[in-house]
């Protein structure tokens, strides 16, 4: 009797002290994990929002890198820590739709999170060499179907957005089987990749607009078409909508804030109101702007029904080219 | 933009009190740090590397920089006071430096190597600014067939760095090569050795290998084997180096210099064997060759060349190329990366006005290292008064700082220790730890360009022979094993002989 009364007294104290906690949420700092390297667009990305948000929370954000495995260790970090919004995660297009729809043995998938907000998208492109003579995406099929083979991409490994990009590209211009009649060469990173397609190791490459813009500038490299269906400044290329292919809008990087599963839901509509306040701040938006991100806030069912979207195409089309990685 | 516009836009990243100030503070921890044996400057870069993440890249890079020049120098001071070489690369500078000191003229000792130090920084620094921009238009011939190449001749270098065993050196290297394989496939995204620990995923972590190899062994040891730990020291003693003995050693100073810049352009060499090569060159050009290894400055003068000429030069590779080409070198691409930006051909085209800065920045930090080593060789001794009973916790609390700063990872410092637990059995049975770590940075180099090359081939070798750069590595790599197989032989022989006449000697002995 004596243990039971105990044992209420403890779990009163426990509820007490959990609510109190939900409503004062947040009573000190919030780690952020940002799962890819410094200088990556990633974390470009989340340290410009960094400052504008944390005036919003109230509180200090500590900005934290677990770099690895194309996001999967920071990703993890998040996915096993407490639901009470003391650990985010800054998810990303590569971590939380192209990884989960590609590799068998990811330790996550998209049911592990919570996401409370995507607030940036960056449109792709493909582009090839300066001297290429390919000057369209019909050129560039052609040259595939006249001689496969003949044709590579580069991407910044297996299962990264750059990776999925130039299938899904090619396989909406009606290559039948664009992994086996294009062929697709990882390198160790995004500036390789692009590397690679001026030394002539690639002969084109799909990837964020922002990793291309300053080739494209250079004139280096021509862009063949951009997925979005408004023009990208600095990109005199046609859009998907110009070129018919509407399918290809799905076809965006994002990055946006999640939790793990369990995150309660008044704490996730906070951070879609500081979400709010922080994507109107000048600063942050030139910033982004001027590298080539569109800033578009998604609340929370919104965030989650795009990523969810995003993963359905990227999932079909891996079951459909065989794509998966298993083992 | 024009030569006069890109300098300038440089000058203007430099001259400022920031730039100034991080090299300046750069070279005296570099000098600090290599002059503490064990606290090598391999791992004086590291350590500081966490410390430039908050700085403006070109403040970061320069900072490094003068770490990485402060402790080659810095290295000389310990090999030259106590027969212990601060870093691997001044190992050749005991041979005459610590006779000298013994002679009472270490004050000659210390200023030479200073003098040879500068001098060839200064010859190293131009030669990268004249040739790195040549290069730079020529890398973009390099595909992945010609870094295959180019891999497969950096890893005969392991043979240079191997010390007395070279069976012992490719043991270490393989080893190598094995842990750089735990990670991800770069082709088919699968995992390798990570038995089901996600931290695993991205393989193990460069510089928590890099502090666990180097550094927690001569902690371990100094905790173990406290007695072979020990040392002694001299007085500094002798008098300044003369304007005209610095005179004589000129001739030799620059072609240790240049021998420098060519082995330091090459990737995977580094500053000992440049360092023992241009001694070599010294002693057979010299006209007292007997007086080399019993305390002759010319000896002093030709190793610190020969090591500090590398220090520039290995920027080349990785400015021009993007690859490191030693350890140091690996350790500032990253700083180059994690400020986003891409060391390598395109370098050159989008962040010109910062290779321009660094360029004037490493002129500046041959002056700023003349300045600092006469203060230093002047203040050392005090410090390397330090117990190193108080010393050693310090390194090792930023050993763990530096193990976990990298990926903010518990996981990292815990490979850390048993990287130092591996390194400290190398240590213990004699296998040298540079191949290793030649081979743990080259090998996943080597294995993805190997495999990007037979993508882009369909499987055919014949890409690995394409052009004039293919065939230029691969008969590089054929003149190498050539030699290290002939010199084997000849020490083979040459030691029979020796056998031979003391067998000889013996039975004469015997009544």
């Amino acid at each position: 009797m004596k243990f039971n009364v105990t044992g209420a007294f403890g779990a009163t104290v426990l509820a007490l002290v959990g609510s109190a906690a939900l409503a004062d949420y947040p009573e000190r700092q919030i780690d952020m994990i940002i799962p890819y390297g410094p200088g990556g667009a990633t974390d470009i990305s989340a340290r410009a929002i960094a400052e504008p948000l944390s005036t919003a929370v109230g509180r200090p954000l500590i900005m934290t890198n677990r770099a690895g495995a194309g996001g999967a260790i920071g990703s993890v970090a998040v996915q096993n820590a407490a639901p009470d919004g003391y650990k985010m995660l800054f998810a990303r297009v590569g971590s939380h739709t192209v990884s989960p729809a590609m590799k068998e043995t990811l330790p996550y998938g998209l049911e592990d999170f919570r996401f409370v907000g995507v607030y940036e998208i960056n449109p792709v492109a493909c582009a090839v060499a300066a001297n290429s003579d390919i000057q369209s995406m019909d050129d560039l099929v052609a040259k595939i179907e006249a001689e496969p083979g003949s044709v590579r991409f580069s991407s910044s490994g297996v299962g990264t957005l750059l990776h999925i990009a130039g299938a899904m590209v090619l396989s909406e211009f009606g290559v039948e089987n664009p992994l086996e009649d294009a062929v697709h060469i990882p390198l160790g990173g995004g500036g390789e990749a692009a590397t690679a397609v001026l030394n002539g190791t690639a002969t084109f490459v799909c990837t964020n607009t922002s990793a291309l813009a300053n080739f494209v500038a250079n004139g280096q490299l021509r862009p063949l078409m951009v997925t979005t269906a408004e023009p990208v400044e600095g990109f005199d290329a046609p859009t998907s909508a110009d070129l018919g292919k509407p399918a290809l809008e799905q076809l965006v990087g994002w990055t946006g804030i999640a939790g793990p599963a369990d995150l309660p839901d008044d704490i996730a509509d906070a951070w879609a109101g500081w979400l709010g306040e922080a994507v109107q701040n000048d600063k942050f938006r030139d910033q982004m702007e001027t590298m080539g991100s569109v800033i578009r806030l998604m609340p929370p069912e919104e965030s989650q029904e795009f990523i969810n979207n995003q993963y359905e195409v990227f999932r079909n089309l891996v079951e459909e080219l065989d794509m998966r990685v298993e083992g | 933009m024009s030569f006069a516009d890109n300098v300038l836009a440089g000058l203007a990243l430099v001259a400022n009190l920031e730039s100034i100030l991080a090299l300046a503070v750069g070279i005296c921890v570099g000098v600090v740090a290599g002059a503490i044996p064990g606290l090598s400057a391999t791992m004086a870069v590291a350590l500081t590397l966490p410390f430039t993440f908050a700085l403006a890249p070109l403040t970061g890079i320069l900072l490094l920089l003068g770490v990485y020049k402060g402790g080659i120098f810095g290295g000389s001071i310990p090999a030259i006071l106590i027969k212990t070489p601060g870093t691997p690369a001044s190992s050749a500078t005991i041979l005459d430096g610590a006779p000298m000191a013994a002679q009472g003229k270490a004050g000659k000792a210390l200023g030479m190597a200073l003098y040879a130090s500068c001098t060839a920084d200064l010859i190293s620094n131009l030669s990268l600014i004249l040739f790195a921009g040549w290069l730079a238009s020529f890398a973009l011939n390099f595909g992945p067939p010609e870094f295959f190449t180019l891999m497969v001749f950096s890893l005969t270098i392991i043979a240079g760095v191997s010390g007395e065993s070279l069976m012992k050196g490719v043991l270490a290297a393989i080893l190598g090569l094995f842990l750089a394989t735990i990670g991800l496939d770069l082709v088919y995204g699968t995992d390798r050795f990570v038995l089901g620990e996600p931290n695993l995923m991205g393989g193990l972590n460069f510089i928590a290998v890099l502090i666990g190899l180097f550094a927690i062994p001569e902690i371990l040891t100094m905790i173990f084997l406290p007695r072979e730990a020990g040392g002694q020291k001299r007085e500094l003693g002798g008098n300044w180096v003369t304007f005209a003995e610095y005179k004589s050693c000129f001739r030799t100073i620059v072609r240790g210099s240049f021998i420098g810049v060519l082995l330091g352009s090459i990737p995977g060499i580094g500053a000992a064997p440049a360092a023992f090569l241009s001694y070599s060159e010294a002693r057979r050009n010299s006209p007292n060759k007997e007086n080399f290894g019993k305390g002759e400055m010319e000896g002093v003068a030709a190793s610190e060349a020969g090591n500090n000429g590398v220090a520039g030069a290995t920027l080349i590779p990785l400015l021009a190329l993007g690859i490191p080409g030693d350890v140091i070198t690996a350790i500032i691409i990253g700083a180059f990366m994690i400020h986003g930006l891409q060391p390598g051909p395109m370098m050159f085209v989008s962040n010109v006005d910062l290779i321009y800065g660094l360029l004037i920045g490493l002129v500046m930090s041959s002056v700023i290292l003349l300045g600092v080593g006469s203060v230093a060789i002047r203040a050392f001794r005090f410090v390397a008064d330090i117990p190193r009973g108080v010393l050693f916790p310090g390194v090792l609390i930023l050993c763990v700082y530096g193990g976990y700063a990298v990926n903010n990872s518990v996981f990292d410092v815990g490979v850390m220790f048993a990287m130092g637990w591996v390194g400290f059995m190398m240590l213990r049975f004699g296998i040298p730890a540079a191949p290793f770590l030649i081979a743990f940075i080259l090998g996943p180099l080597l294995e993805n360009n190997f495999r990007q090359a037979m993508l882009m081939s369909d499987g055919s070798p014949g890409i690995l022979f394409r052009g004039p750069i293919t065939w230029f590595f691969w008969a590089l790599t054929l003149i190498t094993i050539t030699t290290v197989i002939r010199s084997g032989l000849k020490a083979r022989a040459a030691r029979r002989k020796l056998h031979g006449s003391d067998f000889a000697n013996h039975r004469r002995g015997t009544p």
